[in-house]
């Protein structure tokens, strides 16, 4: 019953709420069969991108492609119905007056009525559920509900799986482990993913694309090697991490910081904006000389502060490792991690 | 809305045709079946008006009648009316703000006499004060018929002022004592005036019971527009007459209906799920709670327990005999009930289900005009779209089958709203996602109906069930027009022997009617209980 993995492509989307543009001229292409996320802040569009895709509501502009299918245009709506393509809501929508087994099955329509409960044992066995296939939603924990909402996504096998912010109620350990049984939950139906998140940390490690939204817009998309390396403007590298942010000239093809001198290959003379990781700056005896303000732990690294006269830049080092608070030091800038704009 | 079609592009992929002809039908759905809903709620309401329209009989006999009837409606709605909302806003004010001994017993106490329609009142207090009764008085007319309306209705202004209390800002109360008011200069500046809505809404409920009534009216003899209805119709043979006074009683139930949405804004009868702080009542001086005391024991009294006494007393003269011929009017009874509540039930989902979308708020509207029209109203107007039908050949003559199919339909007309209610109420579980995540499994509108929606508000339908069958059990007026020759109902038969003024036989009828009413007035104290004002945190 279940058709290829699909590209999903957007094409200069927009969707308004009022004098709004929730979505405005976003335009996106999810690859078949890849992870992509969707990476912003609250109010940044990605959710309603997300209801738009799966036809939850309808386009104010531009048009929804669903592999060679147009799902959506400002003058047609393919139900979201006839989409086939799954949703896992942010507060899981499991239907109440149902077991897990039961809400599985829901959408297995198309399955002979025997075949049906089957089906979602060996779904709910491959989350992990098999022993609660019988439990009604308000007596499965927060992880549990989140992983029948995932069954009961992907048992259908649809097309194309988006994830409204799955894991954003639920504690960091589980958090770690339920994204595991999701990726390969996903990956054993093969379908086009497209998941919501506004942690920069759990995009990179999910996701084969990363589109970066910023007030509606698209920022920027691209792999997560590749926009971590070459981001387009200040905000796209701010999206995937602590960043310092230095606004200066560039003179002679590069741009002068207290720290060191960034490349500016190819841009003129003039004011310009140095964006620089914290996991760029490092302590080296031949760099600039600061002095560190305070440390605070983070697990394998600190975060540190430290300033040169009136400028406070963040870095991050390995635990422990380095000079301590209050200590005079000296850092570096690595390159690959600085950027002018 | 499921579908935009704004013109301009055109279709583009063949495959898509057949999807998007569905989803050009989908958003219609919602419209289709308030539009059926509402056909059968408020159509016998406009049948009515229509009915009305015509040449004025001519004599005097029509005028007085019309004259007397008017008279005696206006002096029942006003007359009772205020002096219920009085005492019901009274009992409201000290159960909920002050204390005294037994407050807590009354505050369910008081809605008692809720559970016997008012022509059950009637009876008893004809009985009571009728001939060789305790307090021969000899109650009738329209003083016997406001006694009735005042003892039975508080109960509505009760309920709905103390809503209002419930529902009030505590902080404003407190606000104004911190400002230094006493409790009752706050009393009278800001929690009077905050409460006002709620006792114009009850006034107004009060006032629809009072115009629609018949039984009660009709037992003491009273001229009412009701009563008057009958007269034209039966007595007199005048159907012209009797749709003219339908139609003037239905336009004032809609002016009250108006008046009571007006009043009541958005707020419940038991003053929603919000919590309060506690607030602090006022402690009453010795002889004033012996005052507030006595004053919600004979509301009790008066509404509910010295009638329910005196009815089983009477009902306890009769012989066993005397019981197996109600077995028939029992069974008539309950099987009605049960197949109108079921008949209702299946509108009031349509209404609720499609109340859900914009465009099929109009079933809420025409389920309004259905519960407000009067028993009486809506009976006349299903018999005047029946002889529309008969005379367009549509329909044969009035068959015993055709008799009980109107009623049913009459039932349906006028407790639609009553089930539709608790069914929206328990729609809004079904929030956005979780009727969203049916879509996106791939189901269709009305599966989604039956398969989610309908599924999870069904222990509230239960509930809407139960009161509507109890409002059939209860409805006089329609049933005595309507029903098939010889079918009796509980209350049929007991409004017979009340008419022969044989009280003591209709004391069991009467009593088994109460006590189906009891079921939904016990349902509402335990909502009651669960919502005082400020008692929870």
């Amino acid at each position: 019953m279940s058709e290829a993995p699909c590209d999903v492509r957007v094409e200069n989307v927009r969707r308004i709420f009022g004098a709004r543009a929730a979505v405005d001229d976003i335009t996106l292409t999810a690859p078949a069969g890849k992870v992509t996320a969707l990476l912003g802040a609250s109010g940044s569009g990605k959710s309603t991108l997300l209801r738009l895709i799966a036809g939850l509501e309808r386009v104010d502009g531009g048009r929804i492609l669903l592999g060679e299918t147009v799902a959506s245009t400002t003058a047609s709506l393919l139900p979201a119905e006839a989409r086939q393509v799954g949703f896992v809501f942010q507060d899981f929508a499991l239907f109440p007056h149902m077991t897990a087994a039961q809400n599985v099955a829901f959408g297995l329509d198309k399955l002979e009525r025997k075949a049906r409960p089957r089906e979602a044992a060996a779904w709910l066995e491959r989350v992990g559920l098999g022993h609660r296939a019988d439990a009604y939603p308000h007596e499965l924990s927060g992880g549990e509900q989140q992983r029948v909402a995932l069954a009961r996504a992907l048992a259908p096998r649809p097309r194309a799986v988006l994830l409204d912010e799955p894991f954003s109620g639920l504690d960091p350990a589980l958090r770690a482990e339920l994204r595991d049984t999701t990726l390969d939950a996903v990956a054993s139906i093969g379908a086009t993913t497209l998941f919501v998140t506004h942690d920069a940390e759990e995009a990179l490690y999910v996701a084969d694309q990363i589109a970066i939204l910023r007030a509606g817009k698209l920022v920027q998309a691209d792999t997560p090697r590749a926009l971590y390396a070459a981001p387009v403007s200040p905000e796209a590298a701010a999206a995937l991490g602590p960043v310092n942010r230095f606004e200066g000239a560039i003179a002679g093809g590069a741009l002068q910081t207290p720290f060191g001198k960034i490349a500016a290959p190819g841009r003129g003379e003039g004011a310009a904006t140095a964006v620089v990781r914290a996991e760029a700056l490092h302590f080296a005896p031949d760099g600039a000389p600061v002095t560190v303000l305070d440390r605070r732990p983070q697990g394998a690294f600190d975060l540190v502060r430290v300033t040169a006269g009136e400028i406070v830049w963040r870095m991050s080092a390995a635990a422990g490792e380095g000079p301590a608070s209050g200590a005079r030091a000296n850092i570096r800038i690595r390159p690959e991690g600085a950027f002018v704009f | 809305m499921e579908v935009a079609v704004q013109g301009g592009k055109a279709v583009e992929a063949r495959g898509e045709a057949r999807a998007l002809s569905f989803a050009a039908v989908s958003p219609g759905w919602p419209l289709v079946a308030a539009l059926v809903a509402a056909l059968v709620c408020a159509a016998p309401a406009i049948a009515v008006l229509f009915g009305a329209v015509g040449a004025a009989p001519a004599g005097a006999g029509a005028a007085n009648l019309m004259r007397d009837a008017v008279i005696g409606t206006l002096a029942l709605t006003l007359g009772a009316g205020l002096i219920a909302t009085a005492l019901g806003a009274a009992a409201a004010w000290l159960v909920t703000l002050c204390d005294f001994p037994g407050r807590s017993i009354f505050e369910w106490l008081l809605v008692l006499p809720l559970a016997a329609p008012v022509y059950v009142l009637a009876y008893a207090y004809g009985a009571i004060t009728g001939p060789g009764g305790p307090v021969p008085l000899g109650l009738s007319g329209l003083v016997g018929a406001g006694f009735v309306y005042v003892v039975g209705l508080y109960p509505y202004i009760y309920l709905s002022t103390r809503a209002a209390f419930v529902s009030q800002n505590v902080c404003a109360l407190e606000a104004a004592r911190g400002l230094g008011a006493g409790p009752w200069r706050t009393f009278f500046t800001v929690a009077a005036p905050l409460a006002w809505p709620g006792v114009a809404a009850g006034g107004a409920l009060a006032a629809m019971e009072i115009a629609a009534d018949y039984g009660a009216a009709s037992y003491f003899g009273a001229s009412t527009i009701t009563t008057g209805v009958f007269r034209a119709w039966f007595s007199r043979g005048e159907p012209q007459l009797a749709m003219q006074l339908a139609s003037l009683l239905l336009i004032g139930a809609l002016v009250f209906l108006w008046l009571e949405r007006a009043a009541r804004g958005k707020r419940g009868f038991a003053g929603g799920s919000a919590r309060w702080r506690t607030l602090k009542r006022i402690t009453l001086s010795p002889p004033a709670a012996f005052g507030a005391t006595a004053f919600c024991a004979m509301l009790a009294l008066l509404g509910a327990l010295i009638p329910i006494a005196w009815l089983t007393r009477l009902a306890s003269f009769r012989t066993f005999e005397d019981f197996t011929q109600l077995s028939e009017p029992l069974l008539r009874s309950l099987v009605i009930a049960g197949i109108g509540a079921a008949v209702t039930l299946g509108v009031s989902a349509l209404i609720a289900l499609a109340a859900r979308r914009v465009s099929g708020r109009i079933g809420l509207f025409a389920a309004a005009i259905g519960y407000a029209a009067p028993g009486a109203v809506t009976a006349l107007g299903a018999l005047a779209v029946f002889s529309m039908l008969r005379e367009a050949g549509l329909v044969g003559g009035l068959s015993g089958a055709a008799a009980v199919t109107m009623l049913l339909w009459v039932y349906a007309s006028r407790f639609a709203a009553a089930g539709a209610q608790p069914i929206e109420a328990g729609l809004t579980r079904v929030t956005r996602n979780i009727a969203d995540a049916g879509r996106t499994l791939g189901v269709g509108p009305l599966q989604r109906a039956w398969r989610i929606e309908l599924p999870i508000a069904a222990p509230a339908a239960v509930a809407g069930a139960l009161i509507v069958f109890v409002e059939i059990l209860k409805e006089l007026p329609a049933t005595l027009v309507l029903r098939p020759y010889d079918f009796e109902t509980l209350a049929t038969r007991a409004y017979a022997y009340a008419s022969d003024e044989r009280l003591i036989q209709a004391a069991a009828p009467s009593l088994m009617i109460t006590l189906a009413g009891l079921i939904p007035v016990i349902m509402l104290s335990r909502r009651l209980t669960r919502s005082r004002a400020g008692d929870r945190e």
